[in-house]
């Protein structure tokens, strides 16, 4: 039986000449009928490039600057825009990571079907609303789908859609590029599920593309690792998790723990259990003010926004909710999409106002502080962004990100703040500090422009900080940096932290205690490892069974 | 690399030579970078070069321009001929050279009342787009007062009422008619950025609102902010000419819109003078068309995809 897809001595390059970047290099491999093959890396390691590259996609200023792409004997590179159309129907189709923001918000479901069955003519008109029935469902949906428009859809279903659409030419290669990663846990399960279910029904070859190596794990039967354009592992998933046979492969593997295991251990982390928070005495001199540390109480607190829509009806996003976040102590938030854990962040940082109860810093009411008043708030409350490419202005260098807050704050000025802003730069391990002081965020990684997030948020010598996701925009390898960091603080600078997450494994290794929030209630709370370990909301095991863990199933 | 220590204390950093402020990039450099990007496009080139050569015009209209403005005495309604190329007026002035003084004014008012009411429109459309409630609805009402009202009558109605004034007039006029809508445009990107995290985060370093407006977020709009100069210089230009043309200004400043006016008093057209309404009209046009190319390659500056998009 000869390969689907045999791919030799692949390159492509972005742009020309001296200035041009090798997104993928010398890359050779090859993809059997009916296989199920994952491409796991990290951003930047040209997985997607590749991906566009089988698919024939590549767009300038990518190009393929050498080797061969052949499906079933034909070179894909070969071809000419209007062969490749053909090609397409019994050929390759591609699933988006945006995908469900890739459907016509103008155009019903099932117009988009009918697009396709019109340019390819491959269905009888007669049986173009059968087919698409039978397309829907598919991906588990009911026909009535078909006369809704996207927008009246949710993210999960829209996947499905486009999931749906690419199965409408019958392709003998799917290639899903990070179909699930846009998606909460819990729908990012299920669709994973599905893909799973119909490869092995429909039999096509299927490519998965993720930077996730536990999903990839889960449902890939061969494993393909790219590392900086090279593929640097491909061999069967029981053999990557037992045998890693590459360095790079084994960083990533040593990411993956199972929070409900009863030591669990990360790179950088040892297990909680064995370090007791006491024994971690807060060492750092230069805080000052750690003598009049305050907590922070939540008591009672609901906020109900108005209906979205006339005749809808209004929303709770958090629905009574009383906590005590004790200084020094750290604390996670943990819950799906919509269970109002960012609300609950924003109650506390004044963004927003409580509907009902009090949310108290001290003796200051942080429910009823003005707009001018907040100085008084953040000098001790500080936040921590989820998405440090958003939450850096563009145009400032780090120097004068990290100096407002410090002049703001410390009222230190001129040699004195610029001191400080060198320590904070070194504090979150940016040395030498002061290259990282003029750089522009555009020339720092995801991982340092997080770490600058923290030295802004250290500026003003705060007592608390609140961290909405640190992580979750980050690649592996750098998440287990910016949360050893975060843990560091917290011991050190004795700052409590209250660390929002939908990641069960980072709470684990970063928190005492833990907070389950569904629908804006708290479902459960306690001790993060006995929590974990004894889940008894049904939720919460709910949202540990999404996790995707490698060693927990039996690898196909 | 995944393990983090935090170095104990900050003795190095202390080591640190405090004369040595790391350079932030210069101004100079962006200034340059922004210039080529809009050199780049083939269009905002041609304006450049236009622009340039009214203002050299302009700057240089003493040495060029063959007699004086309003210096007369030559022949009436003469036409061109080798000592006046475009021939004469109806009062015995030189037409050519009437053109190049004007130019001073046209470029003069066009810069001075773009640039005000471009000043306005941030004022307003930043501090409208960043302020909630009660304040934000009373400038609601006052631009949108400005923008329903015609244009050309208001500012008719206003000459007409500060009649007298000169050019200062006509740029109080026209800023007044102009500013409005570009701050209706910057006030919606405002309210855009303000919801960014960055500006959450100003907020957060305890910024008060007067610097996250005009540090954290203009600088983010400078390219919508040249191009909303660029077009209200260009309508200012025009509006200039309107009323002069109306004979709302000053009509003894010698300027292309008093030419048309002068022209079209003494019926120009009928006595087959057409240089004396062409030339101004097509001075005008070219102006105007000039700020309306280099538009174009403002908006590559913002909008990398409008730069690229040539490559394919």
């Amino acid at each position: 039986m000869t390969a689907l897809l045999e791919i030799t001595d692949l390159s492509v390059d972005y742009g020309e000449g001296t200035g041009s970047t090798h997104a993928v290099n010398h890359v050779s491999f090859t993809l059997e009928h009916g296989e199920f093959v994952g491409l796991v890396g990290e951003s930047g390691s040209g997985k997607s490039t590749l991906g566009f590259a089988v698919t024939g996609l590549s767009k300038p200023p990518a190009r393929i600057a050498g080797g061969s792409i052949l499906l079933d004997g034909v070179d894909i590179a070969s071809l000419s825009t209007g062969e490749l159309r053909e090609q397409r129907h019994g050929g390759v189709a591609m699933v988006l990571q945006s995908g469900m923001n890739a459907l016509n918000p103008v155009r019903s479901i099932r117009n988009h079907f009918v697009d396709i069955f019109r340019a390819h003519g491959h269905v009888a008109r007669a049986d173009w609303g059968s087919r698409a029935t039978e397309l829907v469902g598919k991906v588990e949906l009911p026909a009535a789908v078909l006369d809704r428009y996207p927008g009246e859809l949710s993210g999960g279903m829209r996947q499905r859609v486009s999931i749906a659409l690419a199965l409408s030419l019958e392709p003998k290669l799917m290639v899903f590029d990070e179909p699930t990663t846009a998606l909460d846990v819990l729908v990012q399960h299920a669709v994973m599920d599905t893909i799973i279910e119909l490869q092995k029904k429909e039999n096509f070859t299927a490519l998965l593309i993720s930077h996730d190596l536990g999903i990839v794990l889960e449902s890939a039967q061969r494993v393909l690792v790219m590392h900086e354009g090279e593929i640097v592992e491909d061999a069967p998933s029981r053999q990557i998790l037992e045998k890693p046979g590459d360095d790079y492969t084994r960083m990533l593997l040593s990411h993956y723990a199972d929070p409900r295991a009863e030591v669990v251990e990360l790179p950088g982390f040892e297990d909680r259990h064995r370090a007791p928070a006491d024994a971690h005495p807060p060492t750092v001199s230069s805080r000052t003010r750690r003598k009049d540390q305050k907590a922070i109480v939540v008591d009672h607190v609901s906020k109900v926004y108005p209906a979205p829509r006339r005749g809808e009806s209004q929303v709770t996003a958090v629905d009574d909710v009383s906590f005590t976040l004790e200084p020094g102590q750290s604390l996670a938030l943990v819950g799906a999409s919509g269970s109002g854990k960012s609300t609950l962040a924003k109650l506390i940082t004044a963004v927003e106002k409580p509907s009902s109860g009090s949310v108290r810093f001290g003796d200051l009411d942080v429910g009823s502080l003005r707009r001018g008043q907040f100085r008084r708030l953040h000098r001790d409350v500080q936040m921590v962004f989820q998405d440090p490419y958003a939450a850096l202005n563009p145009l400032h260098t780090v120097e004068y990100t990290l100096t407002r807050p410090v002049v703001n704050f410390t009222g230190l000025k001129g040699v004195d703040a610029r001191r400080r802003v060198l320590e904070l730069l070194d504090t979150v391990g940016l040395s030498p500090v002061e290259e990282f002081a003029a750089k522009l965020p555009h020339q720092l990684s995801g991982g340092q422009r997080q770490r600058v997030v923290i030295a802004r948020a250290l500026a003003s010598d705060p007592q608390v900080i609140i961290a909405d996701e640190p992580v979750s925009m980050l690649d592996v390898s750098l998440r287990a940096g910016v949360l050893a960091l975060l843990e560091d603080l917290r011991e050190q600078w004795g700052v409590s932290l209250l660390y929002i997450t939908h990641d069960l494994l980072s709470a684990r290794v970063v928190t005492d205690n833990i907070m389950v929030l569904n629908g804006g209630r708290v479902v459960e709370r306690g001790n993060t490892a006995e929590v974990l370990r004894n889940p008894t909301d049904e939720y919460t095991i709910r949202l540990l069974d999404a996790i995707p863990n490698p060693g927990r199933q039996d690898v196909a | 690399m995944t393990t983090q220590s935090i170095p104990p204390s900050t003795r190095a950093v202390r080591a640190i030579e405090e004369a040595s402020i790391a350079p932030a990039p210069s101004p100079l450099k962006v200034v340059l970078r922004v210039a080529s990007t809009v050199w780049s496009n083939g269009k905002a080139r041609i304006g450049i070069v236009i622009l340039g050569l009214f203002i050299l015009i302009a700057v240089f209209a003493p040495l060029i321009a063959p007699y004086g403005a309003r210096q007369n005495g030559f022949d009436r309604s003469a036409d061109a001929s080798a000592a006046h190329w475009l021939g004469t007026t109806a009062a015995g002035e030189d037409v050519l050279s009437q053109l190049i003084w004007g130019s001073q004014i046209s470029i003069f008012v066009g810069l001075v009342a773009g640039l005000l009411s471009t000043v306005i429109a941030v004022l307003v459309g930043l501090s409208w787009g960043y302020v909630r409630g009660f304040g934000a609805d009373v400038i609601n009402f006052i631009v949108n007062l400005f923008l329903v009202i015609p244009g050309l009558p208001l500012m008719i109605v206003i000459a007409a009422y500060l009649s007298g004034g000169g050019i200062g007039m006509i740029i109080v006029v026209v800023v007044i008619t102009g500013w409005a809508w570009g701050a209706r445009v910057l006030r919606s990107q405002t309210q855009s950025l303000r919801s960014r995290d960055f500006v959450t985060a100003a907020v957060f370093s305890g910024e008060r609102p007067f610097r996250i407006v005009f540090r954290e977020i203009l600088p983010n709009m400078t390219s919508l902010i040249v191009g909303n100069f660029f077009g209200a210089a260009t309508a200012a230009i025009l509006a200039e000419a309107g009323l002069e043309y109306l004979g709302l200004g000053d009509t003894t400043v010698v300027s292309w819109g008093t030419m048309l006016f002068w022209a079209q008093n003494s019926n120009a057209l009928l006595t087959g003078q057409w240089a004396l309404l062409f030339a101004p009209g097509l001075c005008i046009a070219l102006l105007a068309t000039s700020l309306t190319l280099i538009n174009f390659g403002v908006d590559g500056i913002s909008n990398p995809r409008l730069r690229e998009g040539k490559q394919r």
